[in-house]
C-alpha cells in the first residue's frame, strides 16, 4: 500500500514538472512527510479493514482467519455498542461544549485584565501540559471517599454524602468535569491568540460609539473571533472522541456502565476479551464519525473562507 | 560476578564428565549464571517482597530478575500481547488462573518437563504444596499438566474490629437475640443485622457497619461470588470441577437458578446498608476506608492483614471464615501461579525454571512472611507448620498475615473453598456478571432479570469464544 | 464600570481556585507524611518529607529508567515530527495542485483515528519489525500522531506568509530552499516552537500506545504512575509524587514557551480574517 502511494505522489509530481516545473520543489519537501505518513497510516488502515472481516486468533501470532461481515453485522445488532454510541455523544457534547463556552468565557476575562495577565495566563494554562492518565488519577484521589478533598468539601457542605465514582449520575459528571478541567485552558488560549489579533481601532471606535460591553461582544468581537473559535473546536474534537485515559484510570466504565463510552468499549473488547476483528469494526465506526465530524467543521470554515 | 566466576571453575573441574559426576548440589543451579530474566507480575504481596530482596537469587543462580509489576488488567493484556508478539519478552509470567491460564495455557510451559529434567535442580517436595491450590492456580483441564506453581493464595475472608465487638457485643447479644461474635455458624443473615445494629447504634465509634467492593470491577464479581455460592446458587452446573480443573466445555450456565436469584436479592440488601463508598471501591478502596476506621466489618481478601496491622487498627482486627448460607460457608479463592513463557528461548525457559523453584519454595515463602514490605502468603503447608510461624498467630505478630491463618485454613478446606470457573471465556464472562451486578446494585435491574441478563452474556462470551478458538 | 471590575476580579478568583486547587493538592500530598495521607479529614499542617520521592528512585520500581525512556520517546519523535513536518508544511502551503484539499484532509484524518484502532495494526508492524519493547518502536508510534498534527500546524503557518518576500529573495538569486530556509523559516519560528511544545507535551504524556507497545526496558513515565495501584493499596504519596515529576517539565516548558504560544497560534491557522 506505501508503494502505491510513493508511485502516486512521484507521479503527480512528474505531471507537475511537467507542467510548472517550479512545482517539483513543493513535491520534494512534501515527499518524505507524506511517505512515511502513508505508511504510518495506509498500511495499517488497510490490515484493519482486513481485521474487521476476519476472526483473529492471538497465541503465537496473530493470524486472521476470513469470518465476512460477522463482525459488521455483530456491531449493528450489539445493543450494548448502540448505548456507548448514545453515552458518547452525550459525553462529547457536554465536556466539549462547557469546555468551549467555559474557555471563551475564560479567555475574554483574561483577556480584559490589565494588571497581572501574564501571571493569570501562565497560571490558567498549566492543566493542559498534564498526562490525562495523571488527571484520571488525580481525580480518583481527591473523588476518594475516605480521603479525598473533594469528596470532604462535598460531604462537610452536605452538598453530597455518597460516593462521587460510585452512583450513575456523579460518577459521569465526575468524568466529564475532570475532562473540562484538564482542556478549557486549550480553548482558552487559542481563543486568547485570536483575540490578541484584534484590530484595536476597531474596538476603541465601538466603545466611543457607546456600544455596551455586551453589544461590541455580541456584533464585534464574537464574529470577528469565529474562525478561532471554530478552528479550537475542531482541534478538540478531534481529541474529545479518541481519548478514554480519564475514564479508563477512574472508572473505567462504570457503575452501571454509566461511563462506558465508545473508545472504552473498544478497548475492552480489543484488550480485554482480544476479540480484536470485532474490535477492529468498532474502531473503523469510530473513525468514520470522526472524519464526518471534522468534515463538518472543515466545510464550516471553508464556507467562510477561513480554510488555509 | 561472583557467580559467574564459580560458574566458570565449576565447568572447567567437570570437563566432559558433567553427567555421570552429578556437581555437588547447589553447582545446578549456577548453570545460566549471567543470564537476566523479566518477570512480570502482578503488584502483590510476595512480589513486593522479592523485588525488595532480590540478592538471594542473584547469589543463588547468578541470574538477574527485572520485575514489571502491574494491575491485574493491565497484566493481563500486557502477558496476552507478549504471547501475541511471540517474543517471549518475559519469561516468568505470573499466571492468573482465569484471566491468563485459562485462556492461554498454551503459551505456558508443562512445568513437569521441568521437573523431570535431570539437569535442572529438583522441585523441594510437590506435595507440599496446599492441594486444592496446585490444582486451581496450576492446572487446568488436563490432570498431567502443570502449568503454574502456586504462588500466592489471597482469599476472602471476613475482618472485624474486635475491639467494636468487644465494646458492644454484649448489647448486641441482647438486642438481636444471636451472639454477633464471628464463628463457624455465623450467617449472612447475622451478618447483615449485625451490621444493621452498627449503623443504629455505633455511630459515634464507626460510621457504618460494613462495606462491600462494588465497584463496577473484577472485584464485584469476587465480592457476590461468596453470597452466591452460599446460598447454594453456582455459575455451571458442575461448578466444583470447573472452578478446580477448569474446562473446555462447561456446558450451559446455571446463573438464572432460583438460588442465584435469591443470593443476588440478598447481596442487594447487603449493599444497600453498606458504606455508600462501597459502590465506588474495589479492594483497595475498601481496604483503605476499613483501614481508616470508617466500617465494623469487611469482607476482603486476606492479604489485607498486613495494612491493617501496620496502621492505626494494629491488634484491633478478627479475622473469621466467611458467614454461611443456607447451603454452606464460601470463600473466594483468588491464588495464582507462577509460569513459564513457552515463546521464550528454551535455555531462558530453563533458566526462568530456577526462579519458579526459587519463589515458590520453603525458605523464599518465608522470608516473604517476615518481610516488611510484602506480607506474604505462604502456599506451602509446612511452611505454617514452622514453629515460628506457628507463634506468629498470635499478636503482637511480626508476621501479620499469620493472624489470618486458622481462617484462611478453615476457608480451603475443599467444602468452603470458592473457585469461579476456570474457561477460556472468562474475561468476557466476568464482565458480563459484573456489568449486569452493578445495574443492579444502580436500582436499574432487579435480581430476577440481572441473572437472566448475566446467563446471557455467559452463553454470548462462551460462544464468541469458541468462535475465535476455531479461528 | 466599577462593580464589572470587581465581579471580574471575583470571577477570576474563583477560575484560579478551579485550576489550581487540584495541582496544589497534588503537590501538597506528595510532600505529605504517609501517616498525615491516611487521616480522613484533610490536613494542611504537616511536616513536609521527600519520603515518596525517595521511594521511587529506589527499590523494585526505580523510575528513573522510565524518565530517560519518557526523554528519548518523546523528545525524538517530537524532532522527527517537527523537521518532517516543517518542511512538508511548507511544501504543502506553496502547492496548488488539483486534490490538495483531499491530501490536506487525508493528513489531517489520520490523526483522528481511535487510539486502539491505530494500535492493533501497528502491533502487527512492530511484531513483523521487531520493534515491540523498544524505545524506537514508541518513536514511531508516536510519530503516527504527532507527524500529522505537525505538517498540518506548520501548514497553515506558512500559509499565513505572504509569499511576495521570498519571490523578493529569488529575484536576488536565492534558490528555493535558500529562500524558504532564511525567509521563511524564521518568520515562522513561532509556529515552530508551539508546533513542538504540544507535539512533546502529546507524546510525554501518552498512555495508551506505551501501554501496549513498551516492553520491560522501554516504560514510561505515565506508565510508572498507573504502576503504582497495586493489589493491596493505592500508594496515593508515591502517586502523587510522580504525578508532580510527570507534569513539572511539562509545565515548564510550557510557561517558557507560553509567549511563543499565543503568537504561535496567532499567526497560524487561528489569524480571524
Amino acid at each position: 500500500m506505501a508503494a502505491g502511494t510513493v508511485e502516486r505522489s512521484s507521479s503527480t509530481a512528474r505531471t507537475r514538472t511537467r507542467r510548472f516545473p517550479a512545482l517539483s520543489f513543493e513535491g520534494r519537501m512534501l515527499a518524505p512527510a507524506l511517505i512515511l505518513l502513508a505508511a504510518l497510516s495506509l498500511f495499517p488502515f488497510v490490515y484493519i479493514v482486513i481485521m474487521s472481516l476476519s476472526r483473529v486468533g492471538l497465541i503465537g501470532g496473530i493470524d486472521l482467519h476470513w469470518a465476512g461481515l460477522h463482525n459488521w453485522s455483530k456491531l449493528f445488532s450489539d445493543s450494548s455498542v448502540g448505548a456507548a454510541w448514545v453515552r458518547s455523544v452525550v459525553y462529547f457534547v457536554l465536556t466539549v461544549g462547557l469546555e468551549m463556552v467555559l474557555g471563551i468565557g475564560i479567555a475574554l476575562l483574561v483577556h480584559g485584565m490589565v494588571w497581572g495577565k501574564n501571571l493569570v495566563i501562565s497560571l490558567v494554562l498549566m492543566p493542559m501540559f498534564m498526562a490525562p492518565v495523571i488527571v484520571g488519577l488525580l481525580g480518583r484521589f481527591l473523588t476518594d471517599s475516605t480521603y479525598g478533598l473533594y469528596a470532604w468539601v462535598l460531604r462537610e457542605t452536605h452538598v453530597f454524602s455518597g460516593d462521587i465514582l460510585g452512583g450513575t449520575k456523579s460518577a459521569f459528571v465526575a468524568v466529564t468535569l475532570m475532562d473540562v478541567w484538564e482542556w478549557t485552558p486549550l480553548i482558552a488560549l487559542i481563543v486568547l491568540a485570536g483575540l490578541s489579533s484584534l484590530p484595536k481601532p476597531v474596538l476603541e471606535a465601538a466603545r466611543v460609539d457607546g456600544a455596551s460591553y455586551w453589544q461590541r461582544l455580541r456584533y464585534i468581537v464574537m464574529p470577528m473571533i469565529m474562525g478561532v473559535v471554530i478552528v479550537a473546536l475542531l482541534v478538540r474534537s478531534m481529541d474529545a472522541i479518541r481519548y478514554f485515559d480519564i475514564i479508563y484510570n477512574t472508572t473505567n466504565g462504570g457503575p452501571a456502565d454509566a461511563t462506558k463510552v465508545v473508545p472504552i468499549r473498544l478497548y475492552e473488547t480489543a484488550f480485554r476479551f482480544f476479540d480484536l476483528g470485532y474490535a477492529a469494526a468498532i474502531g473503523l465506526s469510530m473513525l468514520a464519525v470522526s472524519i464526518l465530524i471534522a468534515n463538518l467543521f472543515m466545510r464550516t470554515l471553508k464556507r467562510r473562507g477561513l480554510a488555509k | 560476578m561472583a557467580g559467574a566466576g564459580g560458574a566458570a571453575l565449576w565447568l572447567g573441574g567437570c570437563g566432559g564428565s558433567s553427567n555421570s559426576a552429578k556437581p555437588v548440589a547447589g553447582n545446578e543451579w549456577k548453570q545460566f549464571a549471567g543470564t537476566t530474566l523479566n518477570f512480570i507480575s502482578e503488584n502483590t504481596a510476595p512480589t513486593s517482597a522479592i523485588a525488595a530482596n532480590l540478592a538471594p537469587f542473584k547469589q543463588l543462580t547468578g541470574i538477574d530478575i527485572k520485575i514489571t509489576q502491574l494491575e491485574l488488567t493491565a497484566l493481563v493484556q500486557k502477558v496476552a500481547l507478549d504471547f501475541a508478539s511471540g517474543q517471549g519478552a518475559y519469561q516468568i509470567v505470573y499466571a492468573d488462573p482465569y484471566q491468563i491460564l485459562a485462556p492461554y495455557h498454551e503459551a505456558l510451559v508443562d512445568l513437569n518437563t521441568m521437573m523431570r529434567d535431570p539437569n535442572l535442580p529438583k522441585l523441594e517436595d510437590e506435595a507440599d504444596f496446599i492441594p486444592v491450590q496446585l490444582d486451581a492456580a496450576g492446572r487446568f483441564v488436563d490432570k498431567d499438566k502443570v502449568y503454574a506453581l502456586p504462588y500466592d493464595a489471597p482469599t476472602m475472608i471476613w475482618q472485624y474490629r474486635k475491639d467494636l465487638f468487644a465494646k458492644y457485643g454484649d448489647r448486641m447479644k441482647q438486642d438481636l437475640g444471636f451472639d454477633p461474635t464471628p464463628s463457624d455458624n455465623s450467617t449472612w443473615e447475622e451478618f447483615y443485622k449485625t451490621s444493621q445494629w452498627f449503623l443504629k447504634n455505633a455511630k459515634q465509634d464507626v460510621p457504618y457497619g460494613h462495606g462491600h467492593q462494588a465497584k463496577q470491577h473484577d472485584s464485584l464479581m469476587n465480592d457476590f461470588s461468596n453470597v452466591l455460592w452460599a446460598y447454594g446458587g453456582d455459575y455451571f452446573k458442575d461448578g466444583g470441577t470447573v472452578g478446580r480443573f477448569g474446562s473446555m466445555d462447561p456446558g450451559e450456565p446455571v446463573l438464572d437458578s432460583a438460588e442465584a436469584v435469591q443470593a443476588a436479592d440478598v447481596y442487594r440488601r447487603l449493599v444497600s446498608i453498606a458504606h455508600p463508598g462501597s459502590l465506588g471501591w474495589d479492594w483497595d478502596g475498601l481496604g483503605a476506608a476499613f483501614g481508616a476506621g470508617q466500617m465494623a466489618m469487611a469482607v476482603n481478601w486476606h492479604e489485607f492483614a498486613s495494612g491493617n496491622e501496620t496502621g492505626k487498627l494494629k491488634g484491633k482486627v478478627g479475622y473469621a471464615r466467611l458467614p454461611r448460607g443456607p447451603k454452606r460457608s464460601a470463600s473466594m479463592y483468588g491464588g495464582t501461579g507462577l509460569g513459564i513463557n513457552a515463546t521464550a528461548s528454551e535455555r531462558e525457559q530453563k533458566a526462568a525454571w530456577l526462579f519458579v523453584n526459587w519463589a515458590t519454595s520453603k525458605k523464599t515463602q518465608l522470608a516473604g512472611l517476615k518481610s516488611k514490605v510484602g506480607g506474604g502468603t505462604p502456599t506451602r503447608d509446612s511452611v505454617y507448620k514452622l514453629p515460628e510461624v506457628e507463634k506468629a498467630k498470635k499478636p503482637p505478630s511480626k508476621m501479620p498475615n499469620i493472624l489470618t491463618a486458622d481462617a484462611v485454613f478453615e476457608a480451603w478446606k475443599p467444602e468452603n473453598i470458592g473457585l469461579r470457573p476456570k474457561i477460556a471465556a472468562w474475561n468476557e464472562c466476568d464482565t458480563a456478571i459484573f456489568t449486569q451486578l452493578s445495574k443492579m446494585l444502580a436500582g436499574q435491574q432487579a435480581p430476577e432479570s440481572c441473572m437472566r441478563n448475566t446467563k446471557d452474556g455467559f452463553v454470548k462470551a462462551i460462544d464468541n469464544a469458541a468462535s475465535l478458538k476455531n479461528a | 464600570m466599577k462593580g464589572g471590575r470587581i465581579g471580574n476580579r471575583v470571577l477570576i478568583a474563583v477560575v484560579m481556585l478551579w485550576t489550581l486547587v487540584p495541582l496544589l493538592w497534588m503537590l501538597l500530598s506528595s510532600l505529605k507524611p504517609t501517616s498525615d495521607l491516611a487521616s480522613t479529614t484533610p490536613k494542611l499542617a504537616f511536616t513536609p518529607t521527600l519520603e515518596h520521592y525517595q521511594a521511587l528512585f529506589s527499590g523494585g520500581n526505580h523510575v528513573g529508567g522510565y524518565i530517560v525512556n519518557s526523554l528519548v520517546a518523546a523528545g525524538v519523535s517530537t524532532l522527527i515530527a517537527v523537521g518532517l513536518g516543517t518542511v512538508a508544511g511548507y511544501g504543502l502551503a506553496r502547492s496548488s495542485f488539483r486534490g490538495k484539499d483531499h491530501v490536506a484532509f487525508w493528513i489531517i484524518s489520520t490523526r483522528m483515528a481511535p487510539i486502539a484502532a491505530a494500535v492493533l495494526p501497528l502491533f502487527v508492524i512492530f511484531r513483523a519489525t521487531h520493534l515491540l519493547g523498544t524505545t524506537t518502536g514508541l518513536v514511531v508510534a508516536y510519530l503516527s500522531f504527532n507527524l500529522p498534527f505537525a505538517i498540518w500546524l506548520m501548514n497553515a503557518f506558512f500559509a499565513d506568509l505572504p509569499p511576495a518576500l521570498e519571490e523578493a529573495a529569488m529575484i536576488d538569486g536565492a534558490t528555493r530552499w535558500t529562500a524558504f530556509r532564511r525567509i521563511a523559516l524564521p518568520l515562522v519560528l513561532p509556529g515552530v516552537a508551539t508546533t513542538a511544545i504540544l507535539c512533546l507535551v502529546f507524546s510525554w504524556n501518552d498512555y495508551a500506545f506505551a501501554s501496549t507497545f513498551s516492553g520491560p526496558d522501554s516504560q514510561t513515565l505515565p506508565i510508572a504512575a498507573s504502576q503504582l495501584v497495586t493489589q493491596t493499596n493505592i500508594d496515593w504519596g508515591q502517586l502523587t509524587a510522580i504525578g508532580t515529576i510527570v507534569v513539572a517539565p511539562m509545565i515548564v516548558v510550557g510557561l517558557v514557551v507560553r509567549r511563543w504560544l499565543v503568537t504561535g497560534l496567532t499567526l497560524g491557522a487561528v489569524t480571524g480574517e
